[in-house]
């Protein structure tokens, strides 16, 4: 790991300026139940890590092998609980940005959601209410975050089963005055957007117009099923063509630097991940 | 300079949370057949992580595994800092002290898992 992290240069801290963001292709997320997969898959130009499912002391071998390769390897948080009224767990924040440095990350993520509130663990990504009391927390939880990473800092929609009353901002607004206010970049996660438009009546266009995509980092794309009547967005089925169009929505307006598939669950064969890395690049023209 | 805030947002998210994974009852302003539909959205979610975890368990209870469990999770919503792998161990031993599984056998060292 250390002879990963050793010949770098070391970009700016994430709490500063408007570092553009790279380059990063199409990308997969990669998973223990995949790894072979996703070293053999054509075409993969960047993974993303689940950060708490890693030892920063006993990376994968199939990890260390992609980075060997060149492929940029990202650090994706589900735990830090942003906007959380708690302050944010410094040792979760430690762990993360340890292990962006050891995988030498451009840049790390987690999601614009609360885990855990009252001593209990929801062990999932919970919205959070829009409303200015949410945002001031959530900002300041994030600028402290920023103040104890080594690299910027990404944060994504999360896709909700249901809404808050008493909302005072659409999402877009939401996120829009969030990275205004942090200058984080955002990650989109479009199967989220689509999830939330089918569940919530959330209107694609105007998040789309309400979001700053000039700090877009990269953007998630995921499979789902309906059940009942709603949308739940698993990542243990194949992406819909509807989720596709929402990424066409977005291509239309910026050529985002990044497009990652995430698979969690019912890994299918080479060939339908391989398909669907397709589906993405095809879109992405 | 946020602790007004933060003190409403924790009420507010601490009583979603009783609703969605204890007993609490829907707060104010929610839908509940939306908070219904979390509620087993979650409960799921924790179902499935204990059984890939904990396949023996899931294996030995058959049919019951789901009922049992989602009467273990009713009553005993994961608390900050219980791993998942706690909430495994702790559904066998409630499910054992049921009478429902049997008691665990001591493993010798070749039949170790893990």
């Amino acid at each position: 790991m250390a002879a990963v992290a050793a010949a770098t240069d070391r970009r700016p801290k994430a709490t500063k300026g408007r570092w553009p963001v790279e380059k990063l292709g199409v990308g997969i997320g990669w998973r223990p139940e995949i790894d072979l997969t996703v070293e053999r898959l054509p075409g993969v130009d960047f993974v993303e890590v689940v950060a708490e499912n890693l030892h920063v002391g006993h990376l994968p071998e199939s990890v260390l092998l992609l980075r060997e390769r060149g492929v940029p390897v990202l650090p994706h948080a589900v735990s830090l609980s942003l906007g959380g009224a708690e302050p944010v767990d410094a040792q979760r924040v430690a762990h993360l940005g340890a292990l962006a440095e050891a995988l030498d990350a451009p840049l790390v993520s987690d999601h614009v959601c609360f885990v855990r509130a009252g001593g209990l663990d929801s062990g999932h990504l919970m919205p959070l209410p829009r409303t200015r009391d949410a945002l001031d927390v959530l900002v300041a939880n994030v600028k402290a975050v920023q103040q104890d990473l080594p690299v910027p800092l990404a944060l994504e929609n999360v896709a909700a089963l249901l809404e808050w009353p008493d909302g005072e901002l659409t999402e877009g607004q939401f996120l829009a005055e969030l990275v205004d206010r942090t200058d984080c970049h955002l990650l989109v996660d479009v199967a989220n957007l689509y999830a939330n438009a089918r569940n919530l009546g959330t209107d694609v266009t105007r998040f789309l117009d309400e979001i700053p995509l000039e700090r877009l980092a990269y953007v998630h794309v995921a499979g789902g099923e309906e059940h009942q009547g709603v949308y739940h967005d698993t990542h243990a089925h194949a992406v819909l063509p509807e989720v596709l169009d929402v990424l066409a929505q977005l291509r239309a307006r910026v050529d985002p630097p990044g497009v990652l598939l995430e698979r969690d669950d019912d890994y299918p064969a080479d060939a339908e991940l391989a398909a669907e890395l397709a589906a993405i690049r095809a879109v992405l023209g | 300079m946020t602790r007004p805030q933060r003190e409403r947002l924790a009420a507010a998210q601490a009583e979603l949370l009783r609703a969605l994974l204890a007993d609490g009852a829907v707060p104010e302003g929610f839908d509940p057949e939306r908070v219904r539909v979390e509620k087993r959205a979650l409960l799921s979610k924790r179902r499935g992580i204990v059984e890939m975890l904990r396949p023996d368990v899931a294996v030995e209870l058959g049919e019951r595994f789901r009922p049992l469990f989602d009467a273990y999770a009713g009553a005993h919503p994961k608390e900050v800092g219980t791993r998942f792998r706690e909430d495994a161990a702790r559904f066998a031993e409630w499910a054992a002290a049921r009478g429902e599984l049997a008691p665990p056998r001591k493993r010798r060292w070749w039949q170790r898992a893990t």
